[in-house]
């Protein structure tokens, strides 16, 4: 169970967690940048362009963590992937590049007041692009559909696009778009804040039928994920999935704003860590082990070694960022690009 | 254009681009940190108002290093999958390592940047310490897989399976530490130069302002202290590079046949197809003395390997030559700028000097991006030197061309609106200064 290869699967799965949770709300921010209407739209969207600015690239470090973490760790599951999935990882990098371009741009024409909206539109619609393919790409990896001969990944150009990975895209926008409006309701008050709710409990929604839909989908497209997901490995943390979103819902209903927070992040959590035990143990089901895929054990024990190092290193560094942040957020606070 | 080709050209474009965003984001570290220390030191304001200033379009270019960053990650697996399968265990440890560089760096940047109002000066000090070494070990530790590709280290090969496996000592491998030095220096030399020619242009069309006389001071200090650096690392590289990389040496020097007291070659256009190069400048026995410290050294030329191992001169020595001559233009404008200041004690205002500052700005960038096409095309044909050609290593994927035609689109549409928006007519006052303050990255 301890092995080396699990371990840093773990890694994988950790990072994959921390960037939905934290990236994940960055480009939910984008997507209801678009969506946002009613008469307080422009105030909706400023909050969200304000909580993003200043975080989305720490964030974003986490799918560099994974990525990394892949080829060092997993480098036949890497090369296998990264082959497969050509064009879903190239349609979520266009995203990724013109979201966080954007983003940048935005904040540094906001003095002359100039190309806002034409970049703000590309932010939004990049933001819908890249969880969507990335949505994709991570399902793809439970249908089982990916050749191999000889050993080694024969693409196949489009197997990653059937009803399976369709409502996987579906559930990885879902998932951002349900994420950033609760996380907003702990930043704004009044009619704002109850907007935001509205959107979470509606994105709540969504999320919560696209999730059931994916499991008879599964049955028929990805057989062996769903006979997986629905045994001993997977139940549980679909029972408490399934639980922990229910207490959101109630929660959001409640203005119980800070606590729907945590078991919306919960519940996402949860949803990723059901997926990654259904695919326990392999990286491509059925078809790809991670004691197949992974690296000798040398490199594995010098990865954690790393790890532990750069935890000794980093820790210390976040608490003190978030130890000189800490209370309320601060308005006098000088904004990057308004001094 | 067929794959391999694509590939190739992608992976280039890729890396030269986010290059100049990495520069600037190891080279303005070590600005900060240095202006907040004289600030401190003197408790003049104005030091730690130039740091200030300089943030703020910093923030917008290291958002793009991070997003061309990621490009590059995903590409060594789209682009390069059978090479990562084989060489992931040996050099994903100073991808990860790097990772924690990026952390260090995003965190503490952010306590710099929005801490001025919860930290005293001291800590805002204290503060680009982490930052500036952070910038600088992201550097050296992916510098250190692409000194691994040149030398591969640390495994042995059997039957085509990795074997005896020592990630660390992949990790030190021989070409790492010319390498690291060179091309880490490189960027402060590189920073230094193009914020230099920023303010030399604006002290040049008449705006003098003790800010900028001090700016200009400033960052051509740590220009001028890192270019003798950059002489002495460049030769040890070359040294360290005719023993390890005996091809790339002959591809550099554009010498076709194996020659004891061989010339040093400058400039001229090398003919493969006759064995000679067109109008170049010969220096008798200076290649042997300067590879070998010996004038009469026997050096291996392109002739000594066998056929299908060798680079193409062709593509190697002309950004050879182009990365020393930008070294001596840079040379020549620091030095006569140091001299008048010297002779003055005051910062000369005079249009030549200030203008050959301005000329000898984009060659710090210049001579990077020509290093590395010496690095990368010297190593032709292989991706890990005799052990994997870059044929070998890529994708089965077809249709790269259409994925070169995407990223080059992109990056065509950023580089646009990055040089609308930062060459836009300031709407408030002393903007003008920050704005132009990114000329250089079109440069
Ligand atoms: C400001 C930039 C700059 C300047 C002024 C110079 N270089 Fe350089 N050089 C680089 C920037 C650079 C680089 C871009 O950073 C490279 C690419 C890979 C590396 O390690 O550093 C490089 C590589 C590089 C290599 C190849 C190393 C290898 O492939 O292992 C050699 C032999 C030299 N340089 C030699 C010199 C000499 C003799 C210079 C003389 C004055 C010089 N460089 C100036
Ligand atoms: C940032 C400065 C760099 C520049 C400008 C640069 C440039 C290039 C160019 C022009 C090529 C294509 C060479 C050819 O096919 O003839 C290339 C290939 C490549 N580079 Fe670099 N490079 C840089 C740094 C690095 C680093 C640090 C790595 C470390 C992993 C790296 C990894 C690769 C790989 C894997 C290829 C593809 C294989 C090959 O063509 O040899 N490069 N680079
Ligand atoms: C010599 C070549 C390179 C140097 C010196 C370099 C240096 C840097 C630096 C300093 C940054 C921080 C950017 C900033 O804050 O502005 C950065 C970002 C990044 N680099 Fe490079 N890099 C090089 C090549 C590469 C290569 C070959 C890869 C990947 C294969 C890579 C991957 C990344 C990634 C993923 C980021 C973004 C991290 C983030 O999200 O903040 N770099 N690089």
């Amino acid at each position: 169970m301890w092995t080396l290869e699990n371990l840093a699967a773990g890694a994988v799965c950790l990072g994959l967690v921390m960037y939905t949770v934290f990236g994940g709300a960055d480009f939910g921010g984008g997507i209801w940048t678009a969506l946002a209407s009613g008469p307080r739209a422009p105030e909706e969207r400023e909050g969200l362009f304000n909580a993003i600015g200043p975080v989305w690239e720490t964030n974003h470090i986490w799918l560099i963590f994974v990525v990394v973490t892949l080829f060092t760790a997993f480098p036949r599951g890497f090369a296998a992937l990264f082959t497969a999935l050509l064009v879903p990882l190239v349609i979520a990098l266009i995203g990724i590049n013109f979201r966080g371009a954007a983003f940048a741009f935005r904040h540094f024409g906001r003095q002359t007041g100039k190309h806002i909206p034409f970049m703000a539109s590309i932010f939004a619609v990049a933001s819908m692009l890249t969880p969507f393919a990335l949505g994709m790409a991570v399902t793809a990896t439970a249908t089982g559909k990916i050749d191999f001969v000889n050993g080694w990944v024969q693409a196949e150009a489009w197997f990653w696009i059937g009803p399976f990975t369709l409502v996987g895209g579906l559930v990885g926008l879902a998932i951002c778009a349900y994420l950033a409006p609760i996380y907003m309701t702990v930043r704004t008050e009044g009619e704002l804040q109850n907007d935001f709710r509205r959107q979470g409990i509606i994105a709540g929604l969504v999320l919560g039928i696209l999730t059931t839909v994916e499991i008879p989908v599964a049955m028929v497209d990805a057989p062996l994920f769903a006979s997986r997901l629905l045994a001993s490995k997977g139940a549980p943390f679909v029972a408490m999935a399934v639980l922990s979103g229910a207490t959101a819902m109630v929660l959001l209903w409640r203005c119980r704003f800070l606590w729907a927070q945590i078991a919306a992040a919960a519940t996402v959590t949860l949803t990723i860590t059901g997926f990654a035990s259904a695919m326990y143990p392999d990286l491509l089901i059925g078809q790809l082990s991670l004691a197949a895929a992974a690296a000798p054990a040398a490199t594995l024990s010098a990865f954690f070694s790393v790890l532990v190092i750069g935890i000794i290193i980093l820790v210390p560094s976040l608490l003190f960022l978030y130890w000189t942040f800490r209370g309320e957020p601060n308005p006098e606070l000088p904004r990057l690009w308004r001094d | 254009m067929d794959n391999i080709l694509s590939a190739r050209a992608l992976m280039g474009i890729s890396l030269g681009f986010h290059i100049i965003y990495a520069t600037i984001g190891i080279g303005l570290p070590l600005m900060l940190m240095i202006a907040e220390g004289l600030s401190l030191r003197t408790g003049d304001e104005l030091y730690h108002q130039l740091a200030r200033r300089w943030m703020r379009p910093a923030g917008v270019l290291f958002a793009i290093g991070a997003v061309s960053g990621t490009v590059l990650s995903f590409e060594l697996g789209l682009l390069w999958p059978r090479f990562m399968a084989f060489s992931g265990p040996l050099i994903g440890l100073p991808f990860s390592m790097e990772g924690f560089a990026f952390f260090t760096e995003a965190i503490f940047l952010a306590l710099y940047i929005y801490g001025e109002h919860r930290l005293s000066r001291r800590m805002l000090f204290l503060c680009t310490i982490p930052l500036a070494i952070a910038a600088a070990a992201s550097a050296v530790l992916v510098i250190s897989s692409n000194a691994w590709m040149n030398t591969p280290t640390g495994f042995r090969l059997v039957n085509g399976a990795l074997v005896d496996v020592h990630p660390f000592r992949a990790l030190a491998n021989p070409a790492w530490a010319h390498e690291a030095v060179h091309g880490t220096l490189a960027a402060y030399a590189a920073t230094g130069f193009a914020m230099a020619g920023v303010y030399a242009a604006a002290l040049l069309r008449g705006h003098c302002s003790d800010y900028k006389k001090r700016a200009l001071t400033l960052a051509l200090a740590v220009a001028s202290m890192s270019l003798p650096l950059m002489l002495i690392s460049g030769d040890w590289a070359a040294m360290t590079v005719a023993v390890q990389q005996k091809p790339k040496l002959a591809a550099m020097e554009a010498l076709f046949t194996t020659t004891s007291g061989a010339p040093l070659i400058i400039g001229g256009w090398p003919d493969p197809a006759s064995g000679k190069v067109l109008y170049g400048i010969r220096i008798p026995k200076l290649l042997s003395f300067l590879a070998y410290r010996n004038p009469d050294a026997l050096v291996e030329g392109l002739d000594a390997f066998p056929h299908g191992t060798i680079p193409d001169p062709r593509l190697v020595h002309p950004f050879f030559d182009l990365m020393v001559a930008s070294f001596f233009i840079m040379l020549v404008a620091a030095v006569w700028f140091w001299w008048l200041r010297w002779r003055r004690r005051e910062v000369p205002l005079d249009k030549w000097p200030l203008r050959a500052l301005l000329f000898a700005s984009p060659f710090g960038l210049i001579a990077l991006e020509s290093g590395w096409l010496v690095t990368e095309f010297g190593r032709q044909p292989w991706i890990a030197h005799g052990h994997m050609r870059v044929a070998e290593g890529m994708t089965q994927q077809t249709g790269i061309d259409l994925i070169l035609f995407t990223f080059v689109s992109v990056y065509l549409a950023l580089t646009t609106v990055l040089l609308k928006l930062l060459l836009q007519p300031a709407s408030i006052g002393d903007r003008a200064e920050t704005i132009q303050g990114d000329r250089h990255v079109d440069s």
